[in-house]
């Protein structure tokens, strides 16, 4: 089937999402045409400003329009606790689980060494600014549970190390509502351990 | 062309890399098919399969089938717990990786190379010393590759060499003898030669020889694309 020029470019634009493929991206490009014109305009509109306003925050690297972010600019948070997180997904899901109150750094990335990504592209420069700074006590290595990830802590820990900051890494174990028998063996071997004292009743 | 199918080869993996929405394309390093490019479908995303076994370094089963120069990824079981790499060891590891796969091509079978590689990682693991396993693997994969060091006679008269002789080893060429140091080659004893062609290293000074000579040997090879994983390093070390 062929679409006029337009319509086609729009198919072609949308492929460009995550997850979406010609079926899907035709589906999205005729809804929008033939049954919500309305959105249409509306996602155009909320597209090109996102575009041109969104950058990254001076201090965090989270994704922003202000000059800081929410979360830097937020005044009651923790200043000495300071998580590293690989994305602004991340950064989101760690503040989603609501248990961290401190401040965070993005590597939009994790060290990755043969496809060349080191601490330049992460930022790092950036990140040893903050912790030359001094209010910064301990630096919370959230990064991903993969060898990538565990290279990026490894190498994030010996920079605070340099600093004098604590650096901890966050813990890897069964996740909650896992049976231990469908739990992979490397996530059960970690979990041993890194096991922790159970408080008597 | 021909339908492939292996079951459960010992494999590692050798890189990664994200492909299309949910998979991985990875290059791994099998003891009997050598290198080759494997598409693991599903292998990304939260209901991701084999999502903690596809890692490098660990030592894997793998199954695999197809045409051409891609295959599929049919089935991965683990072979052994991961090496406990750490730290400067851990990034040491992902050399290993860089430059095997920068000497070996998809589809040729290595089996010499993979059994350095298994010992290499099991060395970065528990050596006292991990600069040792590094050596002795660049020596190995130097050797392997058909560009190994050649310890029994100088490259001018082709003489036997003299532990007491100073030699200029030179890429291509060999040990050249000399009587005093140059500015860029690296210098050694008859001796010191021999002691790094064996891979035996005694003490710091053989291993920063070891060091210079390998390096100035792989680069040779390696021609003018750096190795990633060195400048990466090079980014981590703390300023001075």
């Amino acid at each position: 089937m062929s679409f006029s020029p337009s319509l086609q470019e729009l198919l072609d634009a949308l492929r460009c999402l995550p997850g979406v493929g010609p079926k899907s991206a035709q589906r999205m490009a005729l809804h929008l045409l033939e049954k919500d014109r309305e959105g249409a305009a509306r996602l155009v509109t909320a597209l090109a400003t996102a575009a041109e306003r969104v950058g990254l925050c001076t201090r965090c690297r989270m994704l922003t329009e202000q000059e800081l972010c929410p979360v830097c600019a937020a005044t009651r948070r923790d200043d000495t606790l300071l998580c590293v997180v690989e994305s602004p997904a991340d950064l989101v899901a760690v503040e989603e689980s609501g248990g961290y109150r401190g401040r965070y750094f993005v590597l939009l990335g994790r060290l990755s060494p043969l496809d060349g990504i080191g601490p330049a592209e992460l930022g790092v420069d950036l990140l040893r600014e903050q912790l030359g700074a001094g209010h910064v006590k301990e630096l919370v290595l959230a990064t991903s549970a993969t060898v990538e990830g565990e290279a990026t802590a490894a190498y994030l820990g010996s920079l605070a190390t340099e600093f004098g900051v604590a650096a901890s890494r966050i813990a890897h174990g069964v996740p909650m509502g896992g049976e231990l028998e469908y739990v992979d063996s490397s996530t059960l071997f970690r979990a041993i351990e890194s096991r922790t004292a159970v408080e008597s009743v | 062309m021909k339908a492939e199918r292996v079951e459960l080869e010992a494999a590692y993996i050798l890189h990664a890399r994200p492909y299309r929405e949910t998979s991985q394309l990875l290059e791994v390093i099998g003891r009997q098919h050598g290198r080759q490019g494997l598409i693991a479908r599903g292998a990304r995303g939260p209901k991701a399969r084999w999502r903690a076994l596809l890692q490098p370094f660990r030592p894997l089963h793998l199954s695999w089938s197809g045409r051409g120069t891609l295959y599929t990824l049919r089935n991965a079981e683990p072979a052994a717990p991961s090496a406990p790499l750490q730290g400067r060891r851990l990034l040491s590891a992902y050399y290993l990786n860089e430059l095997l796969l920068r000497f070996t091509t998809r589809g040729e079978p290595r089996p010499e190379l993979f059994a350095h590689y298994t010992a290499a990682l099991a060395g970065l693991a528990d050596a006292d010393n991990a600069e040792v396993p590094l050596r002795r693997f660049e020596l190995a994969l130097l050797t392997e590759s058909g560009y190994g060091l050649d310890a029994d006679r100088d490259a001018l008269h082709g003489a036997p060499i003299d532990p007491e002789q100073r030699y200029a080893y030179q890429p291509e060429r060999g040990a050249m003898p000399v009587e005093r140091d140059g500015d860029e080659q690296v210098v050694l004893t008859g001796a010191s030669l021999q002691a790094i062609a064996a891979g035996s290293f005694h003490g710091a000074d053989d291993l920063r020889l070891a060091k210079r000579l390998l390096r100035q040997l792989l680069d040779h090879h390696l021609g003018h694309r750096p190795l990633q994983t060195r400048r990466v390093f090079a980014e981590m070390r703390p300023p001075s």
